[in-house]
């Protein structure tokens, strides 16, 4: 953002409207009790992901630590399976595929929206604007579930087939938000000024109008970044997901064979997780939302 | 507002519909069947599986069949007029087909009438076994055995030039001469592979065959999809009143289920035979206990301590008791694991040395695998385990044999790794192939951790899933995987029939699907082969079985207890071992909705 200071006074306005936004943003975001605490458990969660990715815990998760079925004691905290392995160890691991999952689908569904939205934004009315806006059509006009199962069965047995069908999915809905903010930006004067000085249109787009799209973008990758980890416990459990490793869509996939013989801890356990990631994400995401809403940053 | 008033009507009659009868089936009597996977085909020639065969045995006919309660299991004449008449030497088989015998009505027909079935049919459907256009999967019941089959494929397959071995005589009698004595002969035409097809319906529905059924069976197939087959009795059949002694009933063992009452009456006893493919154990269970849905299921192992009262001798808790009846068996075949010797990897390489050390990599996984684990996960703890691949079932079984091959040394395994100088470092990438879902999942993951006990790295345990267990076969029928995971139902009660396995000739695509090549080992084969049961036939057999145990091709194995469930109302004593359905035929039902109105409860107790 300070780039844009620098390199196009014209916009100092609203460069100052926005360094003021995130300011501000961030004032009324740690005023938000519900934002913070929300925050402080999706921290925990970052927290027990990269400790997984380190090696530091839930190293043993796919070995065979007791017998079938065993129930919660000092040793297993949640029990184990009905082949012996440490249900607690394979939940927490869980964590670290849930938060890969959610980052790598976020980030790239989130850069792939802003880059063809910004474009058909700002050639709106172009042919280039048709085609995506064609695109996006037809992309939304496929059930999810039916993709999926598609690009998984296209592609064989890739491990990433999930991710591929999330991020062309989710692309879109970041794609449509910065389409029509851009729409809205282009007519400013400093994107005028842009014009009057000779830039290329792609530097307009990419420097100068997209990065005032980042608040929208932030909020939509939260997000997508929740839908990317929902959709891979559906997916998982549904046998479309994870291949070779832990989800805790598999867990309850594999819980829905137990259950019948009264054993829950593989249920609970996913299901304890997946509900505070989700449900902490969903209100760190609400908060942040509130916060850098241009409207009532400014009312603050 | 109306709509939606409109809405939640259609949704409560929605639900109310799915928990009721099928008004389409009502005054049916119908016996709704499960199965725990589904056919890929129903073309005899590719009936590879054994829920192929289940329905395949139905909609067609084949010349002998197996008798519906003798145990063991014993051939009766089908489509045959009468057991054949085989010469001195026992090498030509002459078999009288059945007049009259029709098959199915079927637009592949002159006006959609089904001709009579005669002597070149049989000769045709066993010799789409040796036509490439077929993609057939059962030559290697006859090659090699009956004369000229491989010269008659070699000519191109002409199916009005048929070989000598194989010879319509007349209308209604088929000669089939053989290279050597083939004691297993009569087994392979009760089997599914060579159930008789008419030629006009291959020509009339080409590829989609499989899909479309034309037989002369007992049953015919009115609608087929991946989740259910509907078959309706085919009233042309040769329908008789059933003898239950003929039929081999032993009271003290069947009585219970109430079969008596069929004795002397006149089948169908069922307007239509329903068989859903339920994967999922969990939901057949929901399926089967629902009360209106199918009436057959196997107990899921994780409900096993709630639904038996005892194990051993299997019983039902009371709460099931009242409603459901039981049998359990040992299966005729096992589970087991089977390297691909073709895989440079872990089987034959051009170097001996790294050969050797490829057998003791392979000896190495055998001894890390933990049987005794593996049946109390699985298998209620009621599966047998044995070593080698003669499984308890047949009578060649040795009980002497000793157990090292079946019993877990993990320091042993790290002892013969470390000695042949295996480290994590350059032990191969080993990716097990299967199937989605859960159970198929749980059988890698615990492979894995016991690999990974014995020194192998987690990372070089590779999952491959494949959609369908057909897609899964065809990886191991081409050799595209290093290890094959399968189930082996005998199709005959012989333990050739599971020696074959790690028969040289046959081969991947054959039946060899780890590409086994021990020329000392198919010598015997071949001797054994030709040699009726004898003391003499059972030492070969023990001493082949040795040698895939030294020779480390398989980590095998073990035969599961089947648990078999099914509705009182239902008077049946089902099988499914070797070819499996040939019980369907006499399937009856029961009280208000049945025929038999004279089986009256009180018969209907568990001795």
């Amino acid at each position: 953002m300070s780039t844009v200071a620098e390199e196009l006074p014209a916009a100092g306005a609203d460069d100052a409207g926005s360094a003021s936004l995130w300011s501000k943003g961030l004032y009324k975001f740690r005023r938000d009790r519900t934002g913070m605490w929300s925050l402080a458990v999706v921290l925990a969660y970052v927290v027990i992901a990269a400790g997984v990715w380190l090696g530091f815990w839930a190293t043993g998760w796919a070995d065979l630590a007791g017998g079938k079925w065993e129930p919660v004691s000092a040793q297993h905290w949640f029990g184990t399976n009905i082949i012996g392995q440490d249900i607690f160890d394979r939940a927490i691991y869980s964590t670290k595929t849930s938060f890969e999952v959610g980052l790598v689908v976020a980030v790239l569904a989130t850069v792939i929206g802003a880059v063809l939205g910004a474009v058909a934004g700002f050639f709106s009315g172009s042919w280039l604007d048709e085609v995506i806006l064609w695109l996006m059509g037809v992309l939304d006009s496929i059930p999810f579930l039916l993709f999926v199962a598609a690009i998984a069965y296209t592609l064989q047995g890739n491990p990433y087939s999930m991710h591929i069908a999330m991020i062309v999915t989710f692309w879109i809905t970041a794609g449509r938000l910065v389409r029509g903010e851009v729409i809205k930006l282009k007519e400013m004067e400093y994107v005028e000024a842009g014009h009057a000085l000779g830039l290329p249109e792609f530097t307009i787009i990419f420097r100068h109008i997209l990065p005032n799209t980042s608040h929208i973008l932030l909020v939509q990758a939260t997000i997508t970044f929740v839908a990317a980890i929902k959709s891979e416990v559906i997916l998982s459990f549904l046998g479309l997901g994870v291949k070779d490793g832990m989800s805790w869509g598999l867990m309850i996939s594999e819980s829905s064979q137990e259950v019948l013989a009264g054993f829950f801890n593989n249920f609970l356990a996913a299901s304890a997780l997946l509900f505070g990631l989700v449900m902490a994400f969903n209100l760190f995401s609400d908060a942040l939302q509130d916060a850098l809403d241009p409207r009532t940053v400014s009312e603050s | 507002m109306r709509f939606l008033f409109l809405l939640t009507a259609a949704l409560l009659i929605g639900c109310g519909s799915n928990g009721g009868p099928d008004p389409e089936l009502a005054g049916l009597r119908v016996y709704h069947h499960s199965a725990d996977g589904a056919p890929t085909s129903l073309d005899p020639a590719q009936s590879a599986t054994a829920y192929a065969n289940l329905v395949v045995i139905n909609a067609y006919d084949t010349l002998y069949s197996y008798k519906y309660l003798a145990r063991p299991y014993e051939l009766k004449p089908n489509l045959a007029a009468a057991m054949p008449e085989i010469s001195d030497d026992g090498l030509v088989y002459t078999v009288q087909l059945k007049p009259g015998t029709r098959f199915i009505d079927d637009p592949a027909f002159p006006d959609g009438k089904g001709r009579e079935v005669v002597a070149s049919d049989v000769v045709y459907s066993i010799l789409r076994h040796f036509d490439p256009t077929v993609r057939p999967q059962g030559a290697w019941l006859w090659q090699g055995r009956v004369a000229g089959l491989e010269e008659w494929k070699a000519a191109g397959s002409d199916y009005d030039r048929p070989p000598d071995g194989l010879r319509a005589v007349d209308r209604y009698t088929l000669d089939i001469r053989l290279e050597a004595p083939y004691p297993q002969l009569l087994y392979t035409l009760a089997m599914g592979y060579s159930a008789v097809v008419p030629r006009e319906a291959v020509d009339y529905y080409g590829r989609e065959f499989g899909l479309r059924p034309v037989g002369s069976g007992p049953f015919r197939v009115t609608s087929y999809d991946t989740a259910r087959i509907v078959l309706e009795p085919n009233r042309n059949w040769r329908w008789r009143p059933v003898d239950l002694a003929e039929e081999g009933y032993d009271p003290d063992t069947q009585a219970f289920t109430g079969i008596a009452a069929i004795d002397g009456q006149t089948p169908p006893f069922v307007d239509r035979l329903m068989i859903s493919f339920i994967t999922d154990s969990a939901a057949r269970w929901n399926s089967f206990t629902k009360g209106n849905e199918i009436q057959y299921a196997g107990v899921p192992v994780e409900l096993v301590d709630r639904v038996l009262a005892s194990k051993n001798p299997v019983r039902l808790a009371p709460k099931y008791e009242a409603r459901y009846q039981v049998v359990s068996d040992i299966e005729a075949g096992f589970v087991y694991s089977a390297f691909n010797m073709a895989d440079e990897d872990f089987g034959y390489h051009p170097d001996p040395e790294q050969q050797a050390r490829n057998r003791v990599l392979r000896c190495a996984m055998i001894r890390g695998f933990d049987w005794r684990r593996r049946n109390d996960s699985f298998y209620f703890d009621l599966g047998v385990v044995f070593p080698g691949v003669i499984p308890p079932v047949v009578p060649e079984f040795d009980p002497d044999l000793s157990l090292d091959s079946v019993t877990r040394d993990v320091a042993g395994a790290k002892r013969m790794l470390a000695e042949a100088g295996w480290t994590a470092d350059n032990l191969p990438t080993m990716t097990y192939g299967s199937v989605g879902g859960v159970r198929s999942r749980q059988f890698y993951e615990q492979f894995r951790a016991w690999m990974m006990e014995i020194g192998y790295p987690r990372e070089k345990i590779v999952l491959k899933q494949f959609a369908t267990f057909g897609d899964l076969n065809k990886q191991w029928r081409e050799s595209r995987l290093p290890l094959i995971s399968a189930g082996w139902g005998l199709d005959y009660p012989d333990a050739e029939n599971t020696l074959q396995l790690f028969y040289g000739p046959n081969g991947a695509p054959g039946s060899n699907s780890s590409n086994y090549n021990n020329p000392e080992y198919d010598v015997l084969y071949e001797q054994a082969a030709v040699l009726l049961p004898s003391p003499e036939r059972t030492r070969i057999y023990r001493r082949m079985n040795q040698m895939l145990i030294d020779d480390c091709v398989a980590v095998t194995g073990l035969s599961r207890t089947r648990i078999a469930v099914w509705h009182r109302e239902v008077l049946m004593y089902p099988s499914a071992n070797i070819v499996g359905g040939f019980f369907l035929p006499f399937v009856a039902l029961a009280g208000d909705n049945g025929i038999l109105e004279r089986a009256e409860p009180a018969r209907l107790t568990l001795n």
